[in-house]
């Protein structure tokens, strides 16, 4: 599919990468030669001109184009810039804004009719992830897939769950209400066999359905935690987005330094309590007595910053850290900071755009990339290769499972026994760079 | 753990990767046997056949044979890919000749092939008549498939080559100083400007067919399109003393010097982008006044009898130097060296970037005369902000740099060529002309290499050098040349 990208800023670079690796066809405008340059390497082809300039998008060729993708610093700009894209007739627009009020349903109308299919707000996304964590504080992710008929997520084991140093074919009764699909350890993906071990600190990704969510928690040795009192670092743009989506649910003080900001926050936000200074210092955490708050989110510009946060705020025991790590390096380090969840609004801004097109071209599968892992959702084809024996039978490139499937809308786990069945949609964990190799298996 | 003084290379992943390319040469190869079947030239088929069959299983045992654990490729695999697999081409391609006897040494074939993979057209065949059909159709048939370029053929028909990797190929094998991208992948580019070469192709092919008969049009289209010059006839083009000839090779000279990008443009529809377009307007601007001072010569040393064969000849000359094709119609030697030397500086630059054409390339040419210009303006006004505009464009520094550096180099790799030719014993001027000729893809000599298979004269080592000078013209120096270099091999 063509796919043009206006913008090549932080999220449109990063979406170039990906799904240039994806076999699209990348078409990235700028007008700075600077931020092209560094596309150069990618097999994708980069104009230079303006979204806004009709020769440009002339001269991209728009007509056979399917997916039109807006991100360029301006809301307004890339609202216009879809407007025009969908005149000269792509399929499906996409513009990022930063204004949630253009989410509402109400509005939704106004912008197809103006030629802007979808809106992609970055900060509000990841206020909803947010969320997601604060209801959750026993997962470091939480990936619903399939309309939430299968659950993926991610869990640190410590050394007080029942699987340490078990291997996994010892603990097969586990298989009924969990898939353990991947381990994270050291910064490596392993894709675990009946022989390996689970270790401590350990991130264990793990498969489930909703009616096996406690059983898997208790497994896992962990608890939940009502949260009641969050703490925010930094009053950014998601910052404000959280509050404004969860100030009712939870009680929210917010430290931000800047003054001015603080007061335009505290207009804003009547329910939440703003403090001015820096969320870095001890003293002021001890003021605010900080020992009594459930999470800490850390959300200022500053990815530094806000790992730093988090770890001040942890040694002030508050058991759950969220921190926003805009540098896809420092993921790595977070999560070896023990840094409860990580959020990355190019990622999340990302994986919707994937979701997007997954709406609007079925081939492509991908759902969610972790660090150096990659799950793909896919359909298995009546007649294929996979559907003749059960899946302890098959012959499965190494480096992949199968984790789950959806067959007639419900969610199942999959274990050895299982056969799979032409139509079932199969979610599937591999290592990065090893999915074209599966998609052939299944097709 | 002791540290490891030199890079690593994964040179696995090159080897397999070429295995690949030599199948394919393979395939090419059944070409000039099915010509040899059709003429009944049995020794050919054999000798052909037995040079597939070995590209075959050689290409065979290094895809099949070499797993490579490792299947990252990055910038020194690319380069080092691209630059060896010209040779391992060359290195299979030369088969025929030696078992069909044309040729009895290594080297000479070596030469021979290397020199049509890289649209050369230096020949150490004399007698160009008496070969079979098969093995001048193999001449011509390298040409073509060198002139546009054997990566660039292989991106545009092998998916395997389309990921990352291939840009950093394309980059290394494709001309100019930035490489404009047509499409969004890389293989859609390639094809796109492999559709364009052989629609070229098919009408040239179409329009010689009456005059020449389908195999001398065939090989002539192919050795025209690439901008290569072998020939099937001993006179070249004269054998058929026919201006009509003279103009239709000329137009597709023309053509194949320009850039195929732009040529794609225009077929589809966009002519508004040559009226725009500086290198093109300067392309034309050189041909005309070279032409026109070459009439003027022709007239006063009275050459030829009629204004029309002056100005065809003159055209058909300019051109063929420029786009570094080598075909040649007069001997000016009559004239003086004034001719010689200005087509000498023409062949220097060559064709646009991003054509089929050799040389320096005039992109590059038009950059160093904008910012010659803009030099001497700040001479004036030391505080001026100039920039190069190209196309309407202001052109980076670091590109404006690059161009230069480029034409510095070009120079001194022609000088040392020339200095190792004198010290086989050529006179000066001629070794200058030869390296050049080799360097710049244009294939044809001046004074002792002049005459047709003259280059047979040379020393072996002489001819080595000159296919190694022809691939570094033909990869545009840094691609070949980065592998001698220091950096390449070692950890600082």
């Amino acid at each position: 599919m063509k796919i043009v990208i206006a913008g090549a800023g932080e999220v449109g670079t990063h979406l170039a990468k990906m799904l240039s690796g994806e076999e699209q066809d990348i078409i990235v405008i700028d007008t700075d030669d600077s931020k092209l340059a560094s596309l150069e390497n990618y097999n994708l082809m980069t104009v230079h001109g303006s979204a806004l300039s009709f020769d440009t998008l002339k001269r991209v060729g728009l007509s056979d184009c399917g997916l039109f993708i807006a991100v360029t610093p301006y809301e307004t700009r890339n609202i216009v810039a879809c407007s025009i894209a969908k005149k000269l007739g792509v399929k499906k627009t996409v513009a990022r804004i930063d204004n949630a009020e253009f989410l509402r349903r109400v509005n939704a109308e106004f912008f197809v009719s103006m030629g802007v299919d979808s809106l992609i707000y970055p900060e509000y996304l990841a206020g909803k992830e947010i969320i997601t964590a604060l209801n959750r504080t026993w997962v470091r992710n939480w990936f619903e897939l399939f309309d939430g008929e299968l659950i993926v997520v991610g869990v640190k084991i410590r050394s007080n769950s029942p699987l340490i140093n078990k291997q996994l074919k010892d603990v097969r009764t586990i298989s009924q209400y969990l898939h353990l699909s991947a381990i994270k350890r050291n910064r490596e993906t392993i894709i675990p066999h009946g022989d390996d071990r689970i270790l401590e600190n350990d991130i264990a990704y793990i498969a489930t359905t909703h009616q096996h969510l406690e059983q898997v928690m208790k497994i896992c040795g962990k608890e939940h935690i009502d949260v009641n009192k969050v703490l925010v670092m930094g009053g950014s743009h998601i910052a404000v987005q959280l509050a404004l989506m969860a100030q009712d649910d939870y009680s929210i003080k917010i430290i931000e330094p800047d003054r001015d900001l603080c007061e335009r926050l505290a207009e804003m936000l009547p329910n939440c309590s703003i403090v001015c200074g820096d969320a870095r210092d001890s003293d002021l955490l001890d003021e605010e007595d900080v020992s009594d708050y459930d999470v800490f989110v850390a959300l200022t510009d500053s990815s530094e910053a806000n790992i730093l946060g988090c770890m001040v705020a942890k040694e002030h025991g508050i058991p759950k850290t969220i921190a926003e790590v805009e540098n896809l390096q420092f993921i790595n380090e977070a999560e070896t900071l023990n840094i409860g969840t990580i959020i990355n609004k190019k990622l999340i801004a990302s994986s919707h755009i994937f979701q997007i097109m997954l709406d609007n071209d079925a081939s492509t599968a991908r759902c969610l990339a972790l660090a150096d892992a990659e799950v793909a959702e896919l359909v298995v084809k009546d007649g294929s290769k996979v559907t003749k024996a059960e899946i302890r039978d098959l012959k499965l490139p190494s480096g992949m499972t199968i984790a789950g499937l959806v067959r007639d809308g419900k969610g199942e786990l999959v274990t050895g026994a299982t056969r799979l069945r032409g139509g079932d949609h199969i979610v599937v964990f591999c290592l990065s760079g090893s999915l074209h190799k599966i998609e052939k298996a299944f097709s | 753990m002791a540290r490891s003084l030199t890079q690593h290379i994964n040179f696995p992943i090159v080897l397999r990767v070429i295995g690949w390319l030599l199948l394919i040469e393979g395939g090419y190869m059944l070409f000039p046997l099915l010509i040899s079947l059709y003429y009944g030239e049995l020794s050919d088929v054999y000798s052909f056949g037995i040079s597939a069959t070995a590209t075959f299983v050689a290409g065979a045992a290094m895809t099949f044979g070499i797993r490579p654990t490792n299947k990252s490729m990055r910038k020194r695999e690319g380069l080092m890919l691209t630059a060896v697999v010209w040779v391992f081409f060359s290195a299979f391609g030369m088969l025929p000749y030696l078992i069909s006897g044309i040729f009895t040494s290594v080297t000479d074939a070596f030469f021979e092939t290397m020199s049509g993979f890289t649209t050369t057209g230096s020949s150490l065949i004399t007698d160009v008549e008496s070969l079979s059909h098969g093995i001048i159709f193999w001449r011509a048939a390298t040409q073509w498939l060198g002139g546009m370029g054997i990566i660039l053929f292989t991106l545009a028909v092998l998916p395997m080559l389309n990921y990352k990797g291939g840009i950093a190929l394309f980059n290394a094998e494709v001309t100019g100083i930035t490489h404009e991208r047509m499409r969004p992948r890389v293989s859609q580019t390639a094809k796109d400007l492999w559709l364009v070469y052989i629609g070229l192709s098919v009408i040239l092919f179409a329009l010689l067919l009456k005059p020449m008969g389908w195999f001398d049009s065939v090989c002539h289209t192919m050795t025209t399109m690439s901008t290569g010059g072998f020939s099937t006839k001993n006179l070249g083009l004269h054998h058929w003393h026919s201006s009509y000839i003279y103009v239709v090779v000329m137009v597709f000279m023309f053509l194949g010097g320009m850039n195929f990008a732009l040529l794609f443009s225009m077929l589809r529809g966009r002519f508004y982008r040559l009226r725009h377009n500086d290198t093109f307007r300067f392309y034309i601007v050189i041909i005309f006044v070279v032409a026109s001072l070459i009439v003027v010569r022709m007239w006063h040393y009275n050459f030829f009898d009629s204004w029309s064969d002056r100005v065809i000849f003159a055209f058909f000359d300019t051109i063929a130097a420029t786009t570094s094709t080598g075909f040649t119609s007069v001997n000016y030697e009559a004239s003086g060296e004034f001719i010689a030397i200005i087509l000498m500086v023409l062949m220097f630059f060559g064709g646009m970037a991003g054509s089929t054409s050799g040389g320096a390339k005039i992109d590059r040419f038009l950059v160093m005369m904008k910012n010659t210009r803009n030099e001497f303006f700040r001479v004036l006004h030391a505080n001026a902000v100039t920039a190069v505009r190209i196309d309407g464009r202001a052109i980076p520094q670091q590109v404006v740099s690059k161009a230069i550096a480029f034409l510095s180099i070009y120079m001194m790799v022609m000088g040392a060529g020339a200095i190792i030719l004198t010290f086989f014993g050529l006179p000066m001027f001629d070794s200058l002309f030869t390296s050049l000729s080799a360097l710049s893809n244009f294939g044809f000599g001046y004074g002792v290499t002049a005459a047709p298979g003259s280059y047979a004269l040379l020393p072996a080592a002489a001819k080595w050098f000159l296919a190694f000078e022809m691939l570094v013209g033909r990869l545009e120096l840094f691609t070949v040349l980065i592998i001698f270099t220091r950096g390449f091999w070692l950890k600082d």
